[in-house]
């Protein structure tokens, strides 16, 4: 079986667009055809911890059943909000003239449905693309209290499209480890193919889910990794993605705070080099009180490699006491790179506080100073940093076969091994 | 007209007087090209602005309405009257202003700010200028401020088809196109090289007419080295039709010249406010943009600079006040086109009684901009859970040379602040104004003191009956 050509339109989209001057609404993601679906994923995951498909839906309508209970429509709400959107309603321009994307938020809150508003950050029609290619999903289930880890890894091969669906059902107050190792070990120079994960996350009351994700795919590789969550009370989602090869990948994670306490972190690091592509979208959405989010990137812009990321923190109405934080560190070293940022906050609730940051630029006078006086050249410094995104990753690789593909790829891009350097480091100091 | 000097002063009668239409020439409503050549023909225009204005109608038919701003479905445009002319021509004798109109702006107090600190005055009564003056003093030093359709036939008519529609092409946006098509009064500045104005021009703006439009076009040339503060006021009485504020205003900042641009915009809160405003600054130029935005039903105002020069640096400060049932999209663009530009962006916001308020900002750096450095910095205040307040920046950076920082925050005002206040004996109201106006300091410390006030007071206003 092979991959009809196809595009995705409307992939990693904003929930609310701005200028289309800009470009940076959303992407499209061109799958080529003729790339034979193959089987080229693994997983290590205990036995008692694998369910059957359909547990994520059932558990979604489960939750469903316990929102309903918990927050049930507020009738009186929606009608006070309705009479302020009706001001002037007499006048021929009568009512507050929304944007579509307000409309549309407005209506999905009314619909109150946890099924209908759960969404994956590169979107609903890359996800369903992303699933059938995938064929039956690796569905991993914790029990009450119980502690689950599991390795998916995904080999890229050449002419290939290499998908893994992933359905993650995280029960009261267990903890789900699930790393994610995307990798090309044994591509040829002029190899080219395609890979892609579909994530699919309910983290139940108290559970902790941690996601740790790892790409180091060769140059003629396409990726896409796609994550959908909803969060329960006190839930606690803590998601580290690396993105350091590919030709042009996509990362979008989708983040309903349902749950009262609920928060999580996102901690993405990547590198672009020669002329990579990465394009990222993040949405979190706060419905709970007192939710939390952390948006942590950072990374560096090498060659002619280009980078997109949309952050979009959205404060509901109802989330009391909620706090949005978004912060983002791009280090630009060489001209001819580009990068995009719209760090997005949408807040329907007053009593939260959203908070976003960017600083983006060359290596600042302050390090430099530092550095120079450290016998080392401007060139030398910014080749410093390029080499502390593969040390993060080696200290972050999950596998040995994740820390072989940093280490591949450092060869290729920096020209030397970090890992015989440690190893020779290490010998050094004993 | 007294001097408004107290927050209690100020009602909202100020603004919302009708005059009678009595004397007007209405346009038939709705837009169609045998309007576009009847407004045309009555100005005795050249021939290559009757081309521009067809080509702008043409552009307009084709292009879409926005998708992600606002809603403009209230506006239909088959029933906006695009030209109303007043009784009168253009006066530079404040006497002969028929006594409506002149009443009109007595009350609005610009006769007595120009004799109090300005250097002109320019005043457009619904689609045409009624009166313009400028001080002896600024006209001998060479400065031109005159209607821009008087200077068309003047000696600056080369410059004027040199510079019109040049920075904002009709081809920008549907409304942009709009403008380029109905376009009518506004004003035309000169300032000559080295000429540094000690005070203020001001341009006012009243759309009296129920259900038209207004259109101005307002066209800026600063010369090399020199110097002017450029103020526009704007405002409306409300009706229950909707109607249009389309203005255009280019603005050429000449190098190691400085243009301020001030706003106070008051429109009525029927008013559909989609202006566009542009400035482009050459070698070491300076542009610094002073906005107010507290009226209109809808608005979409994005003030852009273009740094083209090295050196040239642009600087935006503005807030914008969203009350009950209304959507307010504002922000700005800049763009670094050149090396060692310099850039600030700070903002704020304030939403209530379900009002929408939305920042919304693009920084482009294009390759060129090495050495470059911009920061944006935008703070959003809700003071109720019915509102809305967005913000949305973009940035774009292709220059790996540069150094760009954002930094947003949203929030209310703090149980503690009002608590402090309220334990020093002021009353809840009167303490949640307090800490708007500081929220609201940076902008008006920025504005003649006049305005800053009228902008206190317009902020006052609206946060009457903000509690319980």
């Amino acid at each position: 079986m092979g991959t009809n050509a196809k595009t995705l339109r409307n992939a990693n989209a904003m929930p609310a667009p701005t200028w289309h001057f800009l470009r940076m609404n959303d992407t499209e993601i061109t799958i080529p055809g003729n790339l034979s679906v193959a089987p080229a994923v693994s997983s290590m995951v205990a036995e008692d911890a694998i369910a059957p498909a359909g547990m994520f839906e059932y558990s979604l309508a489960m939750l469903q059943l316990w929102w309903e209970v918990a927050h049930p429509t507020d009738a009186l709400q929606q009608a006070s909000i309705a009479a302020v959107r009706a001001a002037d309603a007499g006048a021929t321009y009568g009512g507050t003239a929304q944007s579509r994307y307000q409309m549309r938020a407005d209506a999905i809150e009314a619909a109150n449905s946890l099924e209908e508003s759960f969404e994956t950050g590169v979107g609903a029609e890359a996800a369903e693309f992303l699933r059938q290619a995938a064929g039956d999903p690796l569905v991993i289930a914790s029990a009450e209290s119980q502690v689950v880890n599991a390795l998916v890894t995904v080999q890229g091969a050449s002419g290939a499209f290499s998908a893994a669906a992933i359905d993650v059902v995280a029960a009261m107050d267990s903890t789900v480890n699930l790393d994610v190792v995307v990798d090309s070990p044994d591509a040829s120079d002029d190899a080219q193919g395609f890979t892609a994960t579909t994530i699919r996350v309910i983290a139940g009351f108290g559970a902790q889910v941690n996601i740790r994700r790892m790409q180091t795919l060769d140059a003629g590789f396409c990726d896409i990794d796609d994550v959908g969550i909803v969060a329960a009370d006190g839930a606690c989602v803590e998601v580290a993605q690396t993105v350091l090869g590919g030709e042009k990948t996509y990362t979008g994670l989708a983040c309903d705070l349902r749950g009262s306490e609920s928060r999580i972190d996102i901690d993405l690091h990547y590198l672009g080099h020669g002329d990579q592509n990465h394009d990222i979208n993040y949405i979190v959405r706060h419905h709970g009180v007192r939710t939390e989010c952390d948006i942590q990137a950072s990374g560096v812009l090498a060659g002619t490699s280009q980078k997109t990321l949309r952050g979009t923190i959205d404060l509901i109405r109802g989330c009391k006491g909620a706090r949005g934080n978004e912060r983002e560190s791009v280090l630009l070293v060489d001209e001819g790179v580009r990068n995009r940022t719209v760090p997005v906050i949408l807040c329907n609730e007053d009593d939260v506080a959203g908070n976003h940051g960017a600083t983006i630029g060359h290596v600042n006078a302050e390090q430099l100073h530092y550095l120079q006086a450290r016998g080392l050249s401007e060139k030398q410094a910014e080749a410093l940093f390029l080499e502390s995104s593969f040390d993060h990753a080696i200290q972050q690789a999950p596998s040995e076969q994740a820390a072989a593909g940093v280490d591949r790829l450092a060869r290729a891009v920096l020209g030397q091994s970090v890992l015989m350097r440690d190893a020779e480091e290490d010998k050094g100091a004993q | 007209m007294a001097a408004k000097t107290q927050v209690a002063d100020i009602n909202r009668a100020l603004y919302d007087f009708v005059k009678s239409e009595e004397g007007s020439y209405r346009a038939e409503a709705g837009l169609t090209e045998d309007i576009v050549r009847e407004i045309s023909e009555r100005k005795g225009e050249p021939s290559w602005m009757l081309e521009l204005r067809l080509k702008s109608l043409e552009i307009y038919h084709e292009m879409p309405v926005s998708d992600w701003g606002p809603s403009i479905d209230g506006l239909d445009m088959d029933n906006i009257v695009t030209y109303v002319k007043p009784p009168t021509e253009q006066e530079s004798n404040w006497d002969d202003v028929p006594e409506d109109i002149k009443d009109t702006f007595e009350r609005l107090g610009i006769p007595q700010a120009e004799r109090a600190y300005l250097a002109g005055v320019g005043a457009q009564y619904d689609s045409e200028l009624v009166y313009h003056n400028i001080q002896e003093s600024a006209a001998k030093q060479g400065v031109v401020y005159s209607g821009i359709e008087e200077a068309l036939h003047g000696p600056y008519a080369e410059l004027i088809r040199e510079h019109f529609m040049k920075l904002i092409t009709p081809r920008e946006h549907k409304f942009a196109a709009l403008h380029g098509a109905v376009w009518s009064g506004g004003s035309f500045v000169y300032v000559p090289a080295g000429v540094h104005m000690d005070y203020p021009l001001q341009s006012y703006f009243r759309l009296n007419a129920k259900g038209a439009g207004q259109f101005e076009h307002t066209l800026i040339i600063v010369e090399d080295d020199a110097d002017l503060h450029f103020i526009e006021g704007c405002s409306a009485p409300k009706y229950n039709v909707a109607n249009l504020h389309a203005g255009a205003v280019e603005l050429f900042v000449g190098k190691r010249a400085h243009l301020r641009y001030s706003t106070i915009e008051n429109w009525s809160k029927n008013m559909y406010n989609l202006n566009t405003k542009r400035a482009r600054c050459d070698e070491e130029g300076q542009i610094e943009w002073i906005s107010g935005s507290f009226g209109s039903h809808v608005g979409y105002l994005y003030p852009m600079s273009i740094l083209a020069g090295r050196k040239a640096q642009s600087s935006f400060t503005g807030i914008t006040f969203a009350g009950a049932g209304q959507n307010l999209d504002t922000g700005c663009k800049v763009v670094l086109a050149a090396p060692q530009t310099t850039a600030s962006v700070d903002t704020k916001s304030i939403s209530k009684d379900g009002g929408i308020s939305t920042f919304r900002s693009s920084v482009v750096a294009t390759p060129a901009a090495t050495g470059s450095a911009c920061t944006v910095s935008c703070a959003s205040l809700m003071l109720d859970d019915v509102s809305r307040s967005d913000t949305i920046p973009a940035m774009d950076i292709r220059c790996a040379d540069v150094s760009i920082g954002h930094e947003a925050t949203i929030g209310r005002i703090s149980d503690d602040k009002i608590f402090y206040l309220m334990s020093r004996g002021i009353s809840e109201e009167e303490a949640r104004t307090m800490i708007v106006n500081g929220f609201a300091e940076p902008v008006s410390k920025e504005l003649p003191l006049e305005y800053a006030v009228e902008m206190n007071n317009l902020i006052k206003l609206e946060m009457e009956g903000a509690i319980g």
